[in-house]
């Protein structure tokens, strides 16, 4: 048996990087999902038919925007109609606008947390409800960021929106602990992906060096730690952050 | 499942019972070879690890020693490295529990306490490393506490201990990320093991405080234990994970 053999998961930011990981992983173990993206592109979708024949497992590919709460709405209608119930939601999906704190502009603040906090608590309030009829209980996780644990220079939308899912995230699960709903956060450190393939090589070397591995972590880590906290093996973790950043020593 | 361990070895101290005993199987049933230690020799112990040893087709060797003896860490430690058996994967466990207030913990208490759990685990964590450093890559895991991370009355000295045991593991996890060795602990809150000493009243008031509302299992540690000691755990170290059911 997989280790989430017959279970259903509901993944949003599959497009790329970590969710793009998370989707292969799950379904490699077993799991059926609803594979959430803003973006529908020829290759998702190609890449979806391929992992669903290579693991026999359905993957149901989800479209919206989560910077518009009505095609939120009806993504969750398109999830419901399935009829498949949901025992894990791993959200994702994120969005990052680098500013220093001067030059933040209300607009890109604004922006940023209707992304990575209103769209998260107003997709998992749906979600959540599902898997609540279900009763048999169930894990979301939300991803945070190291940086949303410490700050950082030129990341006030991003790192504070990434503060503010955490609290979040634990509030549910103080709620939630009862009806069997884990609640869990991660905060990834620097994984190699799309995200910092902007940022000059001397930084993210000078960044990484302050680490205990030394060096950027892979998407499939990440993954392989959702894996981790939406399987039955993390039955007793919930409200939790769980630090995926190779070691910092802070 | 496919077995997450397959060829590996690990040494787990305290696992004669409860969450060692849980994580001992756990590591077996992944198909990891084990070293298994308990304080004192007998008979049910041998026969129960020779059953899970058959059950699950690994090697599994019982050591005996005490915490509290230098000389017998050491031995065991010799015994270990001996074998030229790769050590993978180490798991702290054993410790010692104790609940007095501050006013009352004698000096003898609280030294015993941090014997069994601190210098103990430290010098044996530092013996076993030089087999530790052969492997491609290897996991060292301790097994703290709540009560270390916490302010829970009556815990000075237990307390105490497992905090220095949890910054211990942050340290050693800047000290031996580039030899490839992942640090990184548990921390356990109210499990249910026959180490468990508060009675039915003070437990509904613990469960009450939590957000599951349950105590802690055995094979709920060994879970995280199980994720800690394998691949799936890569890019994590230095981390201290509460398995707690999120106390509030």
């Amino acid at each position: 048996m997989k280790s989430l053999e017959g279970k259903t998961a509901v993944i949003t930011g599959c497009l790329q990087g970590i969710g793009r990981a998370a989707m292969d992983m799950f379904a490699r173990n077993g799991a059926n999902v609803f594979a959430c993206s803003l973006k529908r592109t020829e290759e998702f979708e190609n890449h979806i038919e391929e992992l669903k024949n290579e693991c026999g497992v359905e993957i149901i590919p989800v479209y919206f925007d989560m910077m518009d709460d009505e095609s939120i709405k009806s993504a969750v209608k398109e999830i419901q109609k399935a009829k498949i119930p949901i025992d894990a939601l791993v959200n994702i999906a994120g969005t990052d606008k680098d500013a220093l704190f001067q030059m933040v502009k209300m607009d890109d603040l604004r922006s940023t947390y209707q992304v990575n906090v209103f769209a998260q608590i107003l997709f998992s309030q749906y979600i959540v409800k599902l898997m609540l009829r279900h009763g048999k209980g169930g894990s979301v996780i939300f991803t945070s960021s190291i940086s949303g644990l410490e700050g950082r220079a030129g990341q006030l939308a991003y790192a504070s929106s990434k503060a503010a899912i955490v609290a979040a995230a634990k509030t549910m699960a103080a709620e939630l602990g009862t009806s069997k709903i884990r609640v869990n956060t991660i905060a990834p450190g620097f994984i190699d992906t799309e995200m910092y393939k902007d940022v000059p090589k001397e930084t993210i070397e000078n960044k990484i060096k302050r680490t205990a591995l030394k060096r950027m972590g892979q998407p499939e880590e990440i993954a392989s730690v959702l894996m981790f906290l939406a399987s039955e093996r993390s039955s007793h973790i919930t409200g939790q952050v769980i630090r995926i950043d190779g070691g910092k020593g802070v | 499942m496919s077995r997450i361990l397959e060829g590996k070895n690990a040494v787990i101290t305290g696992a004669r019972q409860g969450i060692g005993r849980a994580i001992a199987e756990a590591y077996a049933e992944n198909g990891c070879g084990l070293w298994v230690c308990s304080r004192t020799d007998d008979e049910a112990f041998r026969k129960d690890m020779k059953e899970l040893s058959e059950k699950y087709g690994v090697d599994i060797r019982t050591i005996f020693f005490d915490m509290m003896k230098e000389d017998e860490i050491k031995s065991a430690a010799k015994e270990i490295l001996g074998s030229k058996i790769p050590v993978d994967i180490l798991v702290n466990n054993a410790g010692a529990t104790c609940r007095s207030l501050f006013q009352m913990t004698s000096m003898k208490t609280l030294r015993d306490v941090f014997e069994v759990d601190f210098f103990g685990p430290y010098l044996f964590t530092q013996l076993l490393l030089r087999a530790m450093m052969k492997c491609s890559s290897a996991s060292i895991i301790n097994i703290v506490s709540t009560a270390g991370l916490d302010a829970n009355a009556g815990r000075s000295a237990y307390g105490s201990a497992k905090a220095a045991l949890a910054c211990f593991t942050r340290v050693l996890s800047a000290e031996l990320g580039t030899k490839n060795i992942r640090v990184n602990a548990i921390a356990p809150g109210v499990t249910q093991t026959s180490l468990l000493t508060y009675d039915e009243e003070q437990l509904a008031e613990i469960v009450a405080d939590s957000a599951q509302g349950v105590i802690g299992q055995p094979e709920d540690i060994a879970g995280s234990a199980l994720f800690l000691a394998s691949d799936s755990s890569s890019f994590v170290t230095g981390q201290i994970i509460r398995v707690d059911g999120f106390v509030l």
